[in-house]
């Protein structure tokens, strides 16, 4: 099992008194000691628009800035919108390797493509196509990254043969993630041979059937990059305290916050009817855990990392049961939590709750290196 | 956290009707033919369009809703309905702010049993294969014209319908007061079309949000839906955040 941190970089209101900057330089400060803890990775989303919920527009910036001030702990993009209108695929590669090269190989490339009217229709994408592009960028970059030059024609976007420069530091490149939040998309991910990126808050029957569907069905996946990512990442908050009731009580306030915020936000298939978005997404997989009243919740929901250091390695234990090799970690939302306790939170775990764990697989730029060669050896 | 309404409840209540019971059978209403352009508004007054219970969309929106029934327990009628989108604390809904009813035994079961804002008039519903429309007229003057123009079929599931929260005046412990009435009904569709959202005509006087205002097209459906009108269980104080001052009855 390993552990990660998560990043929506929620802002609350009034957006004075340099709050936004606050806020940027603690989760900068939490990076820092989660890395002196040993968490593996820290994730941040690409979101736009998103008032409050997520101020988070440029986490290639985000974390060129966590790998500059950290040694160990892995940067993930969760994820990178892959359509035209937010990124063109051959900016997001060139980004993408120039964070590769400046984290000395920490890249985990995450892939998604929005799931809300408020950001889709901000940029003035069409819904109906996101499938469709995302599927395109996750097979063309790749070969961006791994061709000396490369020339596309394509449906979303076409190129004549360029060299797209620099390549990732990690060879033959970093590993790719896709978002998982419909139903159904772990298999996506799957086909693809790409990590299962994790972003609702299911139970564990719901998380036990979708991990066990994705390795099922990875076994004969055709690899959209160069090697397969078989992992299993989920998202969950973390708030932990030695007294549990203290620490389930403080978070429920982060998740009341987090999911009151969210749903206040349009998703695509309440506005715009499409096939392309089936299932409401993240927003509303929320909603019902945010239907407490924030703040004033004292049970802790199946599985929510809120509480003491026994009820958390309790949890994690399940989760690990159901197949996850990884937990990412909401720290805050609002800034519900005062940094402090936040620090304190991230500490405590760190002490009482990660030496239960063996973090049995390779956390460093030689796994993507090894299963390449392993790729290329004929093995699986 | 997320911005809050503030307008003032009696400010919404100039055509809010009087439920004498809350006690309402539910009531399904076979084949009818519903229009709904939906449309970003301009977000500089989204608060003051909404009580302090509900919150304001992010962006907000407004519902542009026109249906017909052609038969049915209430009989044949057309309805136009403007619908300020919100969240009541966190489930999507709709302010209406007026609707408008062909005259009729449907007029006054809408308006008494479920809180429906409304104004008997003539609005007609027009149905063509390149675009259907709902138009409404006062006088001389068009206060409405809403068109989807295109219509493309898609997937009968793949349509989302917010439910209702309609003030209305209703006596409870001794005090007749403004509350909101969700309501929630439940569509089974049966065909379903898409097709872009076009607003022609919208006086925003005659709707009673004097300062709501369509500034960008999001998309626009029509459906032929077997409707159900359901019971009411939930009332709203619209002062007070509706995760705190709802009430299931």
């Amino acid at each position: 099992m390993k552990f990660g941190i998560f990043y929506e970089i929620s802002v609350p209101r009034p957006w004075e008194n340099d709050i936004e900057h606050e806020v940027y330089h603690r989760c900068l400060e939490q990076v820092r000691v989660a890395d002196e803890i040993g968490f593996h990775s820290v994730w941040a989303v690409e979101h736009h628009f998103l008032e409050e919920y997520s101020h988070c527009s440029a986490p290639e910036l985000f974390l060129t800035a966590c790998a500059m001030q950290t040694k160990q702990i892995r940067v993930g993009h969760g994820i990178v919108v892959c359509v035209p209108q937010f990124n063109h695929p051959i900016r997001a590669a060139e980004r993408a390797a120039v964070l590769d090269i400046l984290s000395d190989g920490r890249l985990e490339f995450g892939t998604g493509r929005s799931a809300t009217w408020t950001e889709l229709g901000g940029m003035d994408a069409n819904p109906d196509e996101t499938k469709e592009t995302w599927d395109e960028y996750t097979r063309t970059i790749p070969q961006m990254w791994t061709n000396e030059r490369y020339g596309y024609e394509g449906r979303a976007f076409r190129m004549p043969t360029r060299a797209v420069l620099p390549k990732p530091y990690q060879k033959p490149h970093p590993p790719m993630w896709v978002a998982v939040s419909s139903p159904g998309t772990e298999i996506d991910a799957a086909e693809r041979g790409m990590g299962s990126l994790g972003l609702t808050f299911g139970g564990f029957a719901e998380q036990e059937e979708k991990v066990d569907r994705y390795r099922s069905r990875i076994r004969d996946c055709e690899p959209a990059g160069l090697f397969v990512n078989e992992r299993v990442a989920t998202v969950n908050f973390l708030y932990c305290h030695p007294d549990n009731e203290t620490g389930i009580k403080t978070g429920s306030r982060l998740t009341g916050s987090f999911g009151y915020l969210a749903a206040q936000l349009l998703p695509v298939r309440e506005v715009h009817p499409t096939r392309s978005y089936p299932n409401p997404g993240l927003l509303a997989a929320t909603r019902q855990q945010a239907a407490q009243n924030p703040g004033e919740g004292v049970s802790a929901p199946e599985g929510v990392c809120i509480g003491n250091p026994d009820r958390l390695v309790e949890e994690i234990k399940k989760w690990e049961s159901c197949g996850v090799d990884q937990i990412n970690f909401l720290l805050n939302a609002l800034e519900t939590i005062p940094q402090e306790e936040v620090l304190d939170s991230l500490r405590l775990f760190g002490e009482e709750v990660m030496p239960h764990f063996v973090d049995d697989q390779p956390a460093t730029t030689s796994e993507p290196r090894e299963l390449a060669a392993t790729a290329a050896a004929g093995g699986d | 956290m997320p911005i809050n309404g503030n307008a003032d409840p009696a400010q919404l209540t100039r055509y809010a009707p009087t439920m004498a019971s809350l006690d309402t059978e539910a009531l399904t209403l076979p084949d009818v033919k519903v229009l709904q352009v939906i449309y970003e508004i301009d977000d500089s007054v989204m608060a003051e369009l909404i009580p302090p219970a509900l919150h304001p969309t992010i962006p907000p929106t407004m519902h542009v809703i026109g249906m017909r029934a052609e038969d049915g327990p209430l009989g044949p009628f057309t309805i136009a309905i403007v619908r300020v989108g919100c969240r009541a604390a966190v489930r999507p809904r709709g302010l209406p702010t007026r609707a408008v009813c062909t005259e009729g035994e449907a007029a006054t079961a809408l308006e008494e049993r479920w809180g429906f804002p409304i104004t008997v008039g003539e609005p007609v519903l027009r149905e063509r294969y390149d675009r259907q429309s709902i138009e409404v007229n006062d006088g001389n003057v068009t206060v409405l014209s809403a068109q989807l123009i295109d219509p493309v079929p898609i997937g009968n599931g793949d349509l989302l319908y917010t439910a209702g929260m309609h003030i209305a005046n209703v006596e409870r412990d001794g005090e007749m007061k403004p509350w909101l009435v969700q309501v929630d009904p439940e569509f089974e569709v049966s065909r379903a079309d898409r097709g872009s959202a076009q607003i022609d005509a919208f006086d925003s006087g005659f709707w009673d949000a004097p300062e709501l205002r369509p500034v960008y097209p999001i998309v626009a459906s029509y459906t032929t839906a077997n409707i159900t009108l359901p019971r009411i269980r939930y009332i709203c104080d619209p002062l007070q955040p509706a995760i705190s001052g709802t009430v299931a009855l």
